[in-house]
């Protein structure tokens, strides 16, 4: 028999029998939606964990530190120190996408009253393209020519009034300052600046007077959107490009150790910047554990979020599991009942499949009509079930909405949804099988007896 | 090429079923041959073989021992599915309840043993359609079986067995539902019909006079065959 002809046939006698074919299939489409919901559980569970280790660092990053651990006979000069060289030998490495080494330094803003101590960490333009910060106004530091500063959205909370000792953490007043245009001044030299302070306050008696150090109007880049009260591993930091800052410090500080560099042992500081840290992208989250083992090899510390989303990923694979043997169960009961309808479908069509064999129906064929059939049943129910499951997942999802959570509690990607009903329509053919074996086996005798 | 005209040779057939503790002797050791374009009629009392006869010649039922060859094939030694194939290409058949589909209309009935066969929608409805003008159901073409007569329903099921142009047809009380005009209308349909294109037919029947439209006649009793009434 043609295939279209088999089809066509199935078809029809599924029609014959309507009200018994939609109950069945009301079987199949319960029990797909139900492993669907359940696994899309699992799924959105995972992936909003995910997106909050992507905003927390990313899935592919790796921070390089000096290892801390050096004992009295470590020399200087074996002491491993992040330098160019190293940010040129880890680039080198083929699964290393993007390297940028990090210059952190701590200093105080000022603008009009407040006051603010902040983190300015200078990394290459092409790292902080790399990171994709979200912007309120302006744009990402690229320029390599003059120095700006981008402000991390809770920046501006942490400027305090110096005169009042009011802020934003204190009593809730939001700090009267515009980051992108207000003029904000930089203090580097926070060590002479609280002797210079120290010498106001104090009686004056003993030390000499000591000359506040100079301030330096930062130019603003941009500011980082999310508002006051979202923290984010970026919230708290002012990014600047490396290049212009680099050389700023080095104007600011000649002769004199910038702060937080090494000095040699008589005391002077090295001609070479060293970094505080090195910022790492893997090309693919599968390379990031090698990776992460070379550099340690090398003899320096790291750290990733590799272990958290390996043991994320293991955590959720089993509710995954867990939650999709539920709904397995259901899928079960309904597999039953196609295979049952099957059956009853075969005794009623004793006579008829008794006249299709002597009238020149192949066995093979007849096999062919009621798996079909069966897997009809299974394609219409998942193709129903699947649709169900979209709808059940919209409204878990507005629920959790309405509860004020920020994440997609249910999430069906498409392989979800194209393998459910792959599944459902293997189940059904399975459920089909003995079934259609039997019919295949039916004598055709039975279309002579009368009855 | 005498043996070539012989289309089927039953030599020393017998069919027994065991009921429980009893055996049941169906055919009790039979012998005949039937020419090719032969009309045959298979007569005898109710519980004779008759049926049993015939199933087996068409390969419903395997014999308990004994040769049938049709179409100088052994059919005791076949497959299901060589039967299948067998009967695909050599042999029509003919029900007493007429045994039509439901939800079809005349042509998909006709043309059924055709889509079973692979043949395309268009050739075997042309065919079916040709077939049915020659039963003399042009105008019931699209009807159902239920919204037709059982002598239209047993043309529909003449038409069916004709349609793959068999060599052999068989038909076990094709006219038992039927009464008695309508039987005499749809004897001498299948006899003209088999007449024309040669075809061999073999048929179980009650009504002795409905067996006079045959050339031969079998009687048989007891499962064997009491006497062959050759027509002049
Ligand atoms: N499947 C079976 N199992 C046991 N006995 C059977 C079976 N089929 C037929 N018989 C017996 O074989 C004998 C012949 O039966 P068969 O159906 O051939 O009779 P028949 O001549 O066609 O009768 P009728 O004219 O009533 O149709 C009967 O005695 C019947 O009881
Ligand atoms: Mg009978």
């Amino acid at each position: 028999m043609r295939i279209g002809d088999l089809l066509l046939m199935s078809i029809s006698s599924l029609w014959k029998r309507k009200v018994r074919t939609v109950l069945t299939v009301l079987g199949v489409v319960i029990g797909t939606a139900s492993i669907v919901v359940m696994v899309s559980l699992g799924l959105g569970l995972n992936r909003s964990t995910m997106q909050n280790i992507e905003e927390n660092g990313g899935l592919t990053s790796i921070q390089v530190w000096e290892s801390g651990n050096f004992d009295s006979e470590t020399s200087d000069k074996d002491r491993k120190r992040l330098d160019d060289e190293l940010v040129k030998t880890i680039a080198a490495n083929p699964h290393v996408e993007l390297v940028s080494p990090v210059l952190s330094i701590s200093v105080l803003a000022k603008c009009g009253a407040y006051e603010n101590n902040l983190d300015i960490r200078g990394m290459s333009g092409e790292a902080l393209a790399r990171m994709n910060f979200p912007l309120a106004s302006g744009e990402v530091p690229l320029a390599e020519d003059t120095l700006a500063f981008l402000y991390g959205n809770q920046i501006l909370a942490g400027f305090m009034n110096s005169r009042t000792g009011s802020g934003y953490w204190m009593d809730g007043t939001i700090p009267d300052i515009d980051l992108q245009n207000d003029a904000i001044f930089i203090i580097y030299d926070m060590d002479s600046y609280y002797n210079s302070q120290g010498n106001q306050g104090g009686s004056g008696a003993g030390a000499a007077a000591v000359k506040p150090p100079k301030k330096y109007i930062a130019q603003c880049a941009g500011v980082i959107d999310g508002g006051l009260e979202t923290y984010k591993s970026y919230s708290w930091s002012v990014y600047c490009n490396i290049v212009p800052m680099e050389a700023h410090l080095k104007r600011i500080f000649r002769g004199k150790a910038i702060p937080g560099q090494p000095l040699t042992a008589t005391g002077k500081p090295y001609k070479e910047i060293y970094y505080n840290e090195i910022y790492v992208e893997a090309d693919d989250m599968e390379h990031v554990a090698e990776v992460q083992k070379w550099i340690t090899d090398m003899g320096y510390q790291t750290s990733s979020n590799t272990e958290w989303v390996d043991s994320t990923k293991k955590q959720y694979g089993y509710i995954q599991a867990v939650l999709g043997g539920i709904g397995a169960v259901s899928l079960i009961v309904a597999a039953i009942g196609i295979t049952n309808t099957m059956m009853m479908s075969i005794y009623e069509r004793t006579k008829e499949i008794g006249v299709m064999k002597v009238i020149g129906c192949d066995m093979r064929d007849i096999r062919s009509l009621f798996l079909l059939e069966a897997g009809f049943i299974g394609l219409i129910g998942g193709l129903v079930g699947i649709g169900f499951s979209f709808l059940i997942s919209l409204v878990i999802n507005r629920i959790v909405a309405g509860m004020g959570m920020e994440m997609t509690l249910s999430y069906i990607p498409a392989w979800l949804a194209g393998a459910s009903v792959v599944f459902a329509v293997f189940v059904g053919m399975a459920s089909g099988f003995f079934p259609a074996l039997r019919a295949m086996r039916l004598s055709p005798l039975a279309a002579i007896r009368r009855g | 090429m005498k043996k070539d005209k012989t289309v089927i040779t039953v030599s020393d057939l017998y069919k027994i079923y065991r009921v429980g503790e009893t055996k049941v002797r169906a055919l009790n050791g039979v012998d005949f041959s039937i020419n090719r374009g032969e009309f045959c009629s298979i007569v005898g009392a109710s519980g004779s073989g008759k049926s049993t006869l015939l199933n087996m010649l068409a390969g419903l039922e395997k014999p308990t021992k004994g040769e049938i060859v049709i179409a100088g094939e052994h059919m005791e030694k076949k497959s299901e599915n060589g039967l299948v194939r067998f009967r695909q290409a050599h042999i029509g058949f003919i029900f007493q309840s007429f045994n039509l589909m439901d939800t079809m209309n005349a042509i998909e009935n006709v043309a059924l043993p055709l889509t079973f066969q692979g043949m395309d929608r268009r050739t075997r409805t042309r065919k079916a359609e040709q077939m049915l003008d020659m039963v003399g159901l042009t105008k019931y073409k699209k009807h159902k079986p239920t919204q037709m007569s059982g002598g239209q329903q047993q043309r529909v099921g003449v038409a069916r067995a004709l349609v793959v142009e068999p060599e052999i047809i068989f038909a076990d009380e094709p006219t038992g539902n039927l009464d008695s005009r309508t039987s005499r209308e749809v004897m001498e349909l299948m006899q003209r019909v088999v007449r024309e294109k040669k075809q061999t037919l073999i048929m179980v029947t009650h009504d002795n006079e409905l067996a006079g439209f045959a050339d031969r006649i079998f009687h048989i009793r007891d499962g064997k065959i009491l006497k062959i009434e050759e027509k002049t």
